[in-house]
């Protein structure tokens, strides 16, 4: 209990005597945490609304003519040969007259003289919503139309193609925006402790010669890259949440925001990013404190 | 005076110490201090006192010989073994070894709460030797801000707050007066009586001129003398140099 206690009250005090550089520290922790936080958000709310779109998407391929129970399962398989796919639909001529009457509405008189098999049948695919499967959509169109018999093959938008390949250009940006907050944190916070460490070698001299252990002389040390990074990381969230708010505000009666809902973090996500932030400042603190002391 | 224990606290056999590039700050230097007893090293300055102190803080080590603390030869001691011996020493160190920045209070405090001692008792220690020394009013004062002599008396009180067993003082007195000399021996002497071994390089005749100690006279690396100072105010005291 002493121990802890002497090793928070170091820490403070070593935050009091070096608080500039610690500063400045928090600041380059925080426009990191916040520049990772910021593509982060954004690719998470990407995929949130590419799932709303999914919901739409589907691919048709149209067939010359009904296929039979074998040729059905014929199909099933050269599809599941190409990729995992949610379900697979079989639309008969009779069902994709029904369908469309249906949708018609009040002007389904307009069908009065059409036959009822003027419609060709189909087979609906289903992809899976992932963003793998997602990219992948137009190779998939270009597979169904090799099949047997298809005619036509249709498929939601287009743009919900290329709006997959941005979102798949956003996860390369967090990704290296995430290796930016890891490369930042740990070097900044183990080169301020270094220096830190540096200009306070009188005192861990006198430290070692007092008799202190190397835990001792080193935890603090370790606590303060470890707050630095809690700190560090709760700054950058917080700015993140004021300019996620600003623009929400900005925008708010927009159809944009009325069609995709876009959110804040949610509280596991938010202790990742303080965990993780806090973690690697430990680390960058442990390694500079390791190869100064050489205890 | 109160007899120490017949057998030894610190020892060393044969020690010699060089310097590059051809300094012998000690040489063949053979010396035992039993426990509870109060030695003074004397001689003029670069007679090797400081070395010797320093070997015995193993803030250096020896070229050749052995030195020994408590029956441990502290050459060999583990870190974690050599930490802990270093809690049970005091030292008060030539050019004090303070912390500028930091207040008396936390200076003093330093090697006490490194052996996890109460805040009650760090309290306690630190007003009584701070009273003791004539500081308590400088108590909060960064010791940045303080003169020599108070200097030399916060490092003598960080050196006996943690009531060690051994007590090496380099120069303890060189920047006091002989009012303030005279408190930080009293405590010295109280130390002893309580059980301590204290070693004080010193060439402040004022201190080793007073009560019956050995005196150990350094100069050019060699022990060049030795004897039981008698203490001028017990005229049946037999001297011997």
């Amino acid at each position: 209990m002493n121990f802890l206690l002497t090793v928070f009250s170091r820490t403070g005090r070593n935050f009091l005597l070096t608080w500039p550089s610690q500063l400045l520290n928090l600041l380059t922790i925080s426009l990191s945490v916040l520049i990772f936080s910021f593509f982060f958000l954004a690719y998470t709310n990407m995929i949130n609304a590419g799932k709303q779109l999914g919901d739409d998407l589907r691919l048709v391929a149209y067939l010359d003519e009904e296929p039979s129970p074998a040729l059905q399962e014929e199909y099933r398989r050269k599809i599941l040969k190409f990729d995992d796919v949610e379900k697979i639909v079989f639309v008969g001529r009779k069902q994709a007259y029904a369908r469309f009457k249906k949708e018609l509405g009040t002007d389904r008189d307009v069908l009065t003289d059409i036959p009822e098999n003027f419609l060709p049948p189909s087979v609906e695919v289903y992809p899976r919503r992932s963003l793998n499967s997602l990219t992948r959509i137009k190779r998939f169109s270009d597979y169904l139309m090799t099949l047997p018999g298809v005619l036509k093959v249709q498929y939601g938008r287009e743009w919900i193609e290329r709006f997959y390949s941005f979102v798949r250009l956003m996860r390369i940006v967090v990704i290296l925006s995430g290796a930016l907050l890891i490369l930042t944190s740990t070097f900044m916070v183990a080169r301020t402790i270094r220096l830190t460490l540096l200009s306070r070698q009188r005192e861990l001299e006198l430290l070692r010669l007092c008799g202190a252990s190397s835990a001792y002389i080193r935890m603090p040390y370790f606590l303060e890259g470890a707050l630095q990074g809690l700190v560090g990381a709760g700054l950058g969230l917080a700015a993140l949440s004021v300019l996620f708010n600003w623009i929400k505000l900005q925008f708010s009666g927009s159809s944009l925001f009325a069609f995709f809902p876009f959110t804040f973090f949610p509280l596991p996500v938010i202790a990742v990013i303080l965990a993780l932030s806090t973690l690697f400042c430990a680390g960058g603190s442990f390694s500079s404190t390791r190869k100064i002391l050489q205890v | 005076m109160q007899e120490y224990i017949n057998d030894a606290m610190v020892e060393l056999i044969k020690v010699h110490k060089f310097y590059p590039p051809d300094v012998k700050a000690l040489k063949d230097v053979s010396l035992t201090v039993n426990r509870g007893e109060l030695l003074f090293l004397t001689g003029l300055s670069g007679a090797g006192k400081t070395s010797l102190l320093r070997l015995l803080c193993r803030i250096e080590h020896p070229n050749r010989g052995l030195v020994e603390i408590d029956g441990m030869d502290i050459g060999k001691l583990s870190a974690k073994k050599m930490q802990l011996l270093r809690r049970r020493i005091g030292i008060v160190y030539q050019e004090f070894k303070l912390l500028p920045a930091q207040t008396v209070f936390r200076n003093i405090a330093l090697p006490m709460e490194i052996c996890g001692r109460q805040k009650s008792f760090i309290r306690r220690q630190i007003h009584e030797l701070l009273e003791r020394l004539g500081l308590e009013e400088k108590i909060k004062t960064r010791t940045g801000d303080l003169s020599q002599g108070e200097q030399q008396r916060v490092a003598i009180a960080r050196a006996l707050c943690n009531k060690p067993d051994l007590i090496l003082a380099d120069e303890p007195t060189g920047n006091l007066d002989t009012d303030n000399s005279q408190r930080v021996m009293d405590l010295f002497n109280e130390r002893r009586e309580q059980g301590a071994t204290i070693l004080i390089a010193t060439h402040d005749a004022r201190i080793y001129g007073l009560g019956r100690h050995r005196v150990v006279v350094l100069a050019d690396g060699h022990i060049i003398g030795a004897g039981i100072k008698r203490d001028p105010s017990q005229k049946n005291d037999e001297g011997r140099a």
